[in-house]
């Protein structure tokens, strides 16, 4: 089955894989997929290439829609029945908006900002970026102004960063036990060293000798800061999820061949499965063909034979030079292809495609409708 | 002076630019040389002990071949291991950090996690003693890929002014001194010959001199050497049936020679640092000791 035809109907498609397999490349494939049959399409990327985004007139941040340019379309020689929109995503500022949107007043946002817990929070915490990304997306998509948002995710380390990112985003701001712990001074609205003199402050105490007082007094103020924003926050996580589990949602798992990103691939397959959400479709990017498909022989004496008979020089040892090309490539291809098996087994009844090793970079859209013609039903 | 004569080589770039292995091949060298090395890996998934053909080390230092040593920095261990040095009392450690607030404390400080592991990785350099001496000659850093590479070196000058106090921020600036250090240590980058890993390395290599790291090599990883001349290409590519399959493959070839020149050029105008080529490696049953000697080889004259 191709891959189009297993994302069709779906308004929400997330990009997931580890860093460095090309979901930039493929989320916009698939955008553009869905702009040539019609639909209004938008890329939200979080960092693309310079020369794609450049050739796509992406601006370098700020979280806006672009639309490309049909221009730009006519010069690939694409005509597309509907609009392929794309947007850069600046997680640090849709923190900051999502905070100013559900802070009760002005003044509570601009203290949680400045805050230098929420800083490290919405900028290093394992989870925060991709927790902030599906924020985006359920915006967008509630917006109704797309019929299809494809999302590229932060190039994650971990699945579980990625699966949980809610969770522990909602588990640090909702942490019962330091509020218990802190639980005077948040009523006092203030906190002073004199906590670590009482009793009860033993933890504290112990705590503050490795960090020193100062930095749990940052915990306790932005803990204050954020009281009374966390049932917001937790309602608006709990649409999140329900969206990307809908039917309405499908997870594209993106990879390359390499044996370490294969297995981050299916450790994000079960992964997803424990979550209750089934794959919609892999795609391994930039695989490596058998050149010997091609055929024509593959070993020194013949290949001198056939130089002859074409007439060419076997110069400076060319026939050798050819033979460990050809061989160096076959086992590159033998090992992607022992990879793609594995993957295949191991995902059985999910469609897979194959995207080879192209020759150049991709960095236009014909170069991305090329690739939609391994995905589905561009052209090659 | 050599870059293996440093206390501390950290090997950084961006996920899948061959870090490990460079890392590992590093060690080899160096422990080839008679220096007590150990390799401390802070990723998710150790690997260098795999690349000797060993059993994963795990979070306690362990022997890979004489000489050669590899530890996993985890945040938990590293988090008790240098909590139970300042606070002395395991029973004063259970209450404070195993408990849901110090939980959710680690959690909030993400920071705190990248400063004990930093913290370890810098004690093994500098104040690891052993009958009088400092227990390891060298000590290579494998550092998490960039944007994060890069948070975790500079997670002492981010939190020096937020912990001013206190003995986390008295061993902070004695990472940072070590980190300055030119005498004492080297940071590196890996890349490869292609668009994102080479602009990423470029970015890093600005914000590594910018914070004043002291300026190791660059090593270009996954390099094609060219082989054929298009005179060549051309010829074998229109030489028939027969020579179908040999014409994609020197085709194929030379595509990614042809990327590799360019990169290279791009990453020698951009990046001050002295360059060293690694070539592309096809191995068929994966890497392992002859897929190290082979990159030790290579950048021999940066060792």
């Amino acid at each position: 089955m191709k891959i189009t035809e297993a994302l069709r109907g779906r308004q929400v498609i997330c990009c997931v894989g580890s860093g460095g397999v090309g979901k930039t490349t493929t989320a916009a494939a698939l955008a553009l997929q869905a702009a040539m049959d019609g639909k209004r399409a938008l890329v939200l990327t979080i960092d693309p290439a310079r020369r794609l985004a450049n050739s796509l007139g992406l601006k370098e941040l700020g979280n806006e829609e672009t639309r490309i340019d049909p221009a730009m379309f006519a010069a690939a020689g694409l005509q597309p029945r509907g609009e392929m929109w794309a947007m850069m995503l600046d997680l640090k500022h849709s923190w900051d908006e999502l905070v100013r949107e559900q802070s009760k007043s002005a003044e509570q946002a601009e203290r949680i900002l400045a805050n230098h817990i929420y800083q490290s929070l919405s900028t290093a915490m394992a989870g925060s970026l991709e927790y902030i990304a599906m924020e985006k997306v359920y915006e967008v998509h509630a917006s109704g102004r797309f019929d299809v948002v494809v999302l590229d995710t932060p190039p994650t380390s971990n699945a579980l960063d990625f699966l949980h990112a809610a969770d522990r985003v909602l588990d640090v701001l909702d942490n019962n036990a330091f509020r218990i712990l802190l639980g005077p001074m948040m009523k006092a609205g203030k906190f002073g060293l004199r906590l670590l003199a009482a009793p009860s402050g033993l933890v504290l105490r112990t705590l503050a000798r490795f960090t020193g007082a100062a930095f749990l007094k940052d915990v306790a103020d932005f803990m204050l800061a954020f009281d009374g924003m966390y049932d917001g926050f937790k309602l608006r996580a709990g649409k999140v999820r329900d969206l990307l589990k809908s039917q309405k949602a499908a997870f594209v798992l993106v990879t390359s061949p390499n044996p370490l990103t294969i297995q981050e691939a299916l450790f994000f397959y079960r992964a997803l499965a424990d979550d209750g959400i089934k794959t919609a479709a892999v795609v391994v990017n930039r695989v490596q063909r058998d050149p010997r498909r091609q055929g024509g022989p593959d070993n020194i004496p013949a290949l001198r034979e056939a130089l002859a008979l074409a007439q060419i020089k076997d110069d400076a040892g060319l026939a050798e030079r050819l033979c460990q090309t050809l061989s160096e490539q076959s086992t590159l291809a033998d090992l992607d292809r022992r990879e793609v098996e594995r993957l295949q087994r191991s995902l059985a009844g999910v469609p897979l495609c194959q995207v080879p090793r192209l020759r150049k970079d991709v960095h236009d859209l014909a170069g991305l409708w090329q690739i939609d013609g391994f995905l589905g039903s561009g052209g090659e | 002076m050599s870059l293996l004569d440093r206390r501390l080589v950290v090997v950084t770039g961006k996920g899948g630019t061959g870090k490990s292995t460079l890392s590992a091949a590093l060690a080899l060298t160096a422990a080839r040389q008679g220096k007590k090395t150990l390799v401390c890996e802070v990723v998710a998934r150790e690997r260098v002990s795999e690349l000797f053909g060993r059993p994963p080390s795990g979070t306690k230092i362990r022997e890979l071949m004489p000489n050669l040593y590899s530890v996993h920095v985890r945040p938990r261990e590293a988090m008790k291991e240098y909590a139970l040095m300042t606070i002395k009392y395991e029973t004063l450690y259970k209450i404070a950090f195993e408990n849901a607030a110090a939980r959710y404390f680690l959690a909030a400080a993400p920071s705190l996690a990248e400063i004990v592991m930093l913290g370890k990785v810098w004690w093994h350099a500098a104040h690891d003693m052993e009958r009088g001496k400092l227990r390891w000659d060298l000590v290579i850093l494998d550092a998490p890929a960039t944007g994060h590479g890069l948070t975790f070196l500079t997670v002492p000058e981010a939190f020096v002014g937020l912990v001013s106090e206190g003995p986390l921020a008295r061993d902070m600036r004695g990472m940072q001194s070590l980190l300055a250090d030119p005498a004492r240590c080297s940071v590196c980058i890996a890349t490869l010959p292609e668009e994102m890993p080479a602009n990423e390395a470029i970015e890093l290599d600005k914000a590594l001199r910018k914070h004043g790291f002291p300026s190791g090599p660059l090593f270009l990883n996954g390099y094609f050497e060219s082989r054929f001349s298009p005179a060549e290409v051309s010829a074998v590519t229109r030489g028939g049936p027969l020579l179908a399959s040999s014409g994609e493959a020197a085709d194929n070839h030379e595509s990614r020679a042809v990327l590799s020149a360019f990169y290279e050029k791009v990453l020698r105008e951009a990046v001050p640092r002295e360059l060293f080529k690694v070539p592309f490696l096809f191995e068929r049953s994966g890497f392992g000791l002859g897929s190290l000697e082979k990159i030790a080889l290579a950048i021999g004259a940066a060792t």
